[in-house]
């Protein structure tokens, strides 16, 4: 689609030209208006179009950028602590052996 | 049933250790989100497994195992609690205690307590707090957290897993969330970073 090309070139051209404009509407939204799509984009829970225009905004927005970072370290921050917290070792083999009572074989 | 199972061709033996055993940590830290406590969430991961391979041709290939082993494991879960919780009725009846009993399903609150920021020991690492924080989420707050933030599950997955509807999903996200932010904020700015949540 030539609007998901256009957003795309535009994403491009403008990461290497972050603005500082407080009046800028990258990918066409207020900062306002990218901060609540914020938690659906990062989630990927925005149709297309809507996730391009919000994704310009953020990595491009002087003012929105340093929210979209906090953001993505805080999620990397939770998933990480949360996956620490791993089954016991013992417990697949005690799974492997229930299995095995019920006629599966490990290839 | 032993026998039929044990006569599956080669290649369901296969595709059940391709696909489902590695969900093993998964299916864990759901369990223990699910029953809060160790023990009996290690009883939960085995049952759920077992169950799993008697129900594998029910499983289609390539859809999203781990969704479907979550699946199983909240079915037997509540299962489990409604027999308790009948159990216990019973004997609440027999005995003419007065006393409640428990709740249970998947919209009951598990009694907690949030820690307020003050008393967050700013020495742990932030993993360490995080993971703390999870924990002492009620129930149906640190099971949107992990399946959505952790496993990578969609709103619509969520929403169909817990029987809620998918605002709900999206509210109870937004505020466990908010409660892991404060946490993380926290750490951050007692680091120098600056932060605008």
């Amino acid at each position: 689609m030539n609007w998901v090309r256009e957003l795309r070139r535009l994403l491009k051209e403008a990461r290497g030209k972050r603005t500082d404009d407080p009046d800028g509407l990258e990918g066409g939204l207020t900062c306002q208006e990218a901060a609540d799509h914020l938690q659906e984009w990062l989630d990927s829970e925005l149709d297309e179009e809507m996730a391009a225009r919000v994704g310009v905004h953020l990595e491009t927005c002087a003012r929105c950028y340093p929210r979209l970072a906090f953001e993505r370290a805080f999620r990397e921050a939770v998933e990480r602590a949360a996956r620490a917290e791993k089954a016991p070792p013992d417990l697949k083999a005690r799974v492997l052996q229930a299995l095995e009572s019920e006629g599966y074989r490990e290839e | 049933m032993k026998e039929s199972m044990s006569m599956r061709p080669a290649d369901q033996h296969q595709a059940f250790s391709r696909e489902a055993l590695p969900e093993l940590d998964s299916v864990h830290r759901f369990a223990l989100r699910l029953a809060g406590d160790p023990s009996r969430a290690e009883d939960l991961v085995q049952e759920t497994f077992l169950r799993a391979w008697e129900s594998w041709e029910q499983y289609e290939p390539g859809t999203n195992c781990r969704s479907w082993l979550f699946t199983i494991c909240r079915n037997l879960f509540f299962k489990e609690e409604e027999t308790s919780r009948r159990r216990r009725a019973l004997m609440d009846r027999e005995t003419d205690l007065t006393a409640g009993s428990e709740p249970s399903g998947p919209e009951s609150v598990l009694p907690t307590r949030f820690r307020r920021p003050d008393e967050i020991v700013f020495e742990d690492s932030v993993d360490d707090v995080l993971l703390e924080e999870i924990r002492a989420l009620p129930r149906e707050f640190s099971m949107v957290v992990m399946l959505s933030d952790v496993e990578g599950l969609t709103y619509r997955e969520v929403a169909d897993l817990l029987e809620v509807p998918v605002g709900t999903v999206r509210s109870r996200l937004s505020r466990a969330r908010a409660r892991l932010r404060e946490t993380f904020a926290s750490h951050a700015e007692a680091r120098g970073w600056a932060v605008a949540v």
